[in-house]
């Protein structure tokens, strides 16, 4: 029974790291530069396949492929946001329309980035197998390559989180997230922030799509499924907040492995149910402002 | 946002520009006459994207390629009617995995762009929608993806369509079942995908396992888009059953497998499918898929026509590609087609619709023929696969196995 | 009013709307077959488009919630339409969802911005697993034929309920109501205290614009022929909707229509004469869109009507 109960519980928080990993990303994007990013999935879809595509042609260690995917992604996001967002920013009228303008080319990011890959990848359902290995934890057994990923999750995120906390970038960020009028008038060039932060939730996206392909198959088409996941995630722990999103990753991933355990068919009408009472009760989720 | 009044005036002038466009909207894609007939055109819509493109461009996609390919460099088709010989052209739209707009884009094959053949979409349910649509247009229709003990029920209703693919009492799970219970498997666990395909799968496991003396002491549905499966792993686990049963697709059984390895569930059968039929499976798994099973309809031993179109299909193409399940069923279903109308001498439905429910044909698989619009199991050249040594053998029927069945299977790989 | 309506509404007026119907009413006599299987889907989703922007273009609420109500009416055409004549059929279908909508629009008042739209977004999600669960569990089995309707009954209704839609829109925006609803747009706190019923306001206009899209599935079920909870709940028909009613333009009623017929008409396009390409196209269209039309097909026509008339003629 009590074996049973720290396998349940073990396994919805190895899932809710991962989950945590790729809504990070998202949550910045939205709380700070205000982008529902419907393309996030994408970029997770291209960490996932360029890690695959690594491992098998070149032999690169997946781990090593974090350290080429994140950067890659976010030169990406940075770049996107430079050319596309900035523009639809400066010629916004209000917040409410770049919100519905930014969400509207981020489908068109979506279609694009997709057709991209499906040209240079085929749609055909890409795996590899990386330490498939049972690994005896608290008197079960776990993967760990699961083991593996949920550490580089909360490593990431605790890296992510000190970042913004402490150094002179992440404060101008916050800065920049609360009041960016008041934060240009204080010398940070907003700009430049607002970039960073996409650039930074696009590269969240990749090195979530690198750690994904270590325990799932990837394919071209995989993307608007995670998007989905990280948006209820964000939802739940609140826009904006990194500990927000870790939470609710933890939340969602361990409802999931309670009712997996208890009914299987209903684990995905559980998550609506907790996102849509959450909503109810708390909109702001469980840590937003 | 909107402010501002909505007169009168504005609204009528809106209806006029809206039905205006409208109409003029629809009328542009005018029909453009039949030239005179130098090619056979042949239409489809296929999930080119969303989610469904996984699946099509790795089941029927590189078979019809291949097959075109190999047809126009013979010169085509010879239609007696024509006294010449009539390549095919393929036009293929994009349903974008929506029923609705595969509904749509197929009326517009058979009535707009006239096409002289159909060839299916992607998938079951697909299936069912667009098979009363080529029926009720007079259109033949021979299936790929998909096939299901429903569509059986239905095709007495529907002369114009034939069904490809193998399925679970067509003949599979039944010689599944003899074969389990052969090497002595009394005890089964079963989880499905919640779909028809999972739902039937695991109806007729439930008839054909406990009548050969096989026990299901678990079932499980598993909802599609469910990520995490190691609580069913677990559980599967804890009942110890001979054999588990993954009735499901790739995105559930290629992490099922992982997890079975991190988990350290060997069952002496493991049982998966669709997935471990495609060479990505093994490509992925290495020498951890020796031993899973999985469904087939030929393996390239069997004959020199299977060897033959095994290197057709797969030389110089990586692994992952492979599929030898659904394409050999798949080309034959071309064969037929192609040698129905020869036979016909001529490209009208109805005449070739006759010949191929009432004739027997020379394909891949040897002689082929439809039995009530499924391709007959007579003429499956195997139904059931297993990984052995690298390879995708035929383990079941006998008659048809390259291989004997491995069992209990070998342990996963260390490290 | 403004210098460049006299001019336009000589063009306008009772005779050429009736045309414009008529031409549309008497399409299936001259058009083939194929055309008004097209003008029937851009119908289904100009009156998406249209009830979407009902509620959400005056009082500024994203909803996500179209699937859903699309979806209750394909459900209700899928299991009920072989016993009940159609009308009836369609009837029923933008009931339930005008009772569906009426409760969840109840429940989410207090959601504001990007909530409300989570909030919608994963009310069809809930739906449709729900629904997969409940069939699967308790029918045993997934999936259902349709009833199957002839074209030009399908588009005949399709026609109606976009001419009814049409007509109600007019009629809730030239009214107190449609004032009432775009003071809230505007700034809700103030509406409150000027005595308008805000909430109820919001609830009912929702629920009126669910009708709409709970008969559109109704209708279009009868040409799908096989539907399953995958296929009648896919948030795609939310998201196009959205997309169609931004790409033509919030500013004018008339933006979501022609925004869904352009929309609709370009994607038949795409998928027929580049479908390995459709996607990349459609993604550049849209953000083309984006970056040089921010008020959508709309907008850049009131600027063309400007140039062409002359006059600080403003967009509406």
């Amino acid at each position: 029974m009590v074996t049973t109960i720290i396998e349940v519980v073990i396994t919805g928080l190895l899932m809710g790291g991962l989950y945590a990993l790729i809504a990070v990303g998202l949550s910045l994007q939205y709380g700070v530069a205000r982008i529902l990013n419907i393309s996030h999935g994408e970029f997770i879809m291209l960490g996932g396949l360029t890690t695959w595509s690594l491992y098998t042609a070149l032999g690169v260690n997946p781990l090593l492929s974090l350290a080429i995917c994140g950067p890659l992604a976010f030169a990406l996001g940075f770049v996107i946001h430079r050319t596309l967002f900035k523009r639809l920013l400066d010629t916004a009228a209000s917040p409410g329309v770049f919100e519905s303008n930014s969400m509207l080319a981020a489908f068109g990011l979506m279609f694009i980035i997709q057709n991209v890959a499906l040209i240079a990848w085929g749609s055909e359902i890409r795996g590899y197998s990386y330490l498939t290995t049972p690994v005896h934890f608290l008197g079960t057994l776990f993967g760990a390559n699961r083991l593996l990923t949920f550490g580089m999750a909360l490593l990431i995120g605790l890296v992510f989180y000190l970042f913004l906390n402490l150094t002179r970038t992440g404060k101008a960020i916050r800065a920049a997230a609360q009041d960016p009028t008041t934060a240009g008038l204080m010398g940070v060039n907003i700009n430049h922030m607002l970039a960073l932060c996409f650039g930074l939730g696009a590269a969240m996206a990749g090195v979530g799509g690198v750690l994904i392909s270590m325990c799932y198959p990837v394919h071209g088409v995989m993307g608007l499924e995670y998007t989905v996941i990280a948006i209820i995630v964000v939802v739940l722990g609140g826009l904006g907040s990194i500990p927000g999103s870790f939470m609710g990753g933890f939340i969602l991933g361990l409802v999931g492995s309670i009712v997996t355990f208890l009914e299987p068919g209903l684990a995905l009408v559980a998550y609506y149910v907790i996102f849509i009472l959450l909503l109810l009760i708390r909109p702001t989720g469980l840590l937003g402002r | 946002m909107a402010a501002g009044g909505w007169t009168r005036r504005e609204f009528l002038r809106g209806m006029v520009v809206t039905g205006a466009g409208l109409a003029l909207g629809a009328c542009a894609p005018k029909a453009t006459p039949k030239p005179a007939k130098d090619k056979i055109v042949v239409g489809m819509s296929r999930p080119l994207s969303g989610p469904l493109a996984v699946v099509g461009d790795s089941a029927f996609r590189p078979v019809y390629e291949t097959f075109v390919k190999e047809v126009n460099d013979a010169g085509g088709i010879h239609v007696e009617e024509y006294g010449k010989k009539l390549p095919i052209e393929l036009l293929v739209y994009d349903d974008k995995s929506d029923v609705g707009t595969m509904t749509r884009l197929t009326e517009k094959l058979i009535l707009e762009d006239k096409v002289d053949f159909l060839w299916p979409a992607c998938g079951t349910s697909f299936i069912f929608a667009q098979a009363p649509l080529a029926n009720k247009y007079g259109y033949v229709l021979i299936t790929a993806e998909g096939g299901a003990t429903t569509i059986k029920d239905m095709l007495p209703s529907l002369p114009y369509v034939f069904v490809t693919l193998s399925f679970s009492d067509w003949y599979q799970l039944p010689v599944l079942a003899q074969l389990l219970s052969k090497k002595g498997a009394k005890t089964a666990y079963i989880a499905y995908i919640a779909d028809l395909h999972g739902i039937e799968y695991s109806g007729v496991a439930g008839i054909e396992f406990p009548k050969v003396g096989i026990e299901i002491i678990g079932l499980k549905s598993i909802p599609p888009d469910m990520k995490d499966l190691s609580p069913i792993i677990r559980e599967a686990k804890a009942a110890n059953p001979d054999v588990f049963c993954c009735f499901a697709y790739p995105d559930q059984v290629m992490p099922a497998t992982a997890l079975s390895m991190e988990l350290d569930f060997n069952p002496k059968a493991w049982v998966g499918g669709p997935c471990v039929n495609f060479g990505f499976y093994q490509t992925t798994f290495g020498p951890a898929a020796e031993g899973v099973i999985g469904f087939t309809s030929f393996n390239p031993k069997q004959s020199d026509a299977a060897r033959a179109l095994a290197e057709k299909l797969y030389t110089g193409k990586p692994k992952e590609i492979q599929d030898y399940w659904g394409h050999p069923l798949y080309w034959a279903g071309l064969e037929v087609w192609k040698q129905a109308i020869e036979k016909a001498g001529s490209l009208d439905q109805a005449k070739i619709r006759d010949i191929i429910a009432t004739e027997r044909f020379q394909t891949v698989l040897g002689e082929t023929w439809f039995e009530g619009g499924l391709l007959s199991k007579d003429c499956h050249t195997g139904e059931i696969g297993q990984w052995i040594k690298g390879e995708y053998e035929v383990i079941g029927p006998e008659k048809w196995a390259t291989a004997e069945m491995v069992y209990p299977k070998p342990p996963w790989p260390k490290g | 009013m403004k210098p460049g309506r006299a001019y336009l509404q000589k063009l306008g007026g009772p005779g050429l709307t009736l045309m414009a119907l008529a031409l549309l009413a008497t399409f299936p006599l001259y058009a083939s077959v194929y055309s008004m299987t097209l003008l029937t889907d851009i119908l289904m989703f100009v009156v998406l488009a249209l009830s979407w922007a009902l509620f959400s273009a005056p009082t500024g609420y994203i909803s996500l919630a179209p699937a859903a109500f699309f979806g209750v009416g394909i459900y209700t055409s899928a299991i009920l339409g072989r016993q009940w004549p159609l009308l009836l059929t369609i009837a029923l279908g933008g009931a339930i969802s005008f009772c569906l909508a009426l409760l969840v629009g109840a429940l989410t008042l207090r959601l504001k911005g990007i909530y409300f739209a989570m909030f919608t977004f994963g009310l069809v999600e809930l739906i449709k697993h729900f629904w997969l669960w409940f069939e699967i569990r308790f029918t045993g089995t997934r999936g259902r034929f349709v009833a199957v309707v002839d074209q030009q009954t399908i588009y005949f209704t399709m026609l109606a309920s976009f001419v009814l839609l049409l007509l109600t829109t007019h009629l809730i925006r030239r009214s107190r109501w449609g004032l009432a609803l775009r003071s809230i747009g505007e700034c809700e706190e103030a509406a409150a205290h000027i005595g308008v019923n805000v909430n109820a306001l919001k609830t009912i206009t929702f629920a009126i614009s669910a009708i709409f899209m709970g008969a559109a599935g109704a209708i279009i079920a009868t040409r799908w022929t096989y539907v399953d909870p995958y296929i009648a709940f896919n948030p795609l028909y939310s998201f196009m909707a959205v997309l169609m009613a931004l790409f033509g333009g919030m500013g004018h009623p008339y933006g979501p229509v022609l925004g869904a017929a352009i929309f609709a008409y370009l994607e038949e396009v795409l998928l027929t004469r580049f479908p390995y390409y459709y996607m990349l196209i459609f993604g550049v269209v849209l953000i083309i869109t984006v970056l040089y039309l921010p008020e959508g097909l709309i907008g850049l026509m009131m600027r063309i009507r400007r140039r062409v008339v002359g006059g600080p003629d403003a967009p509406a």
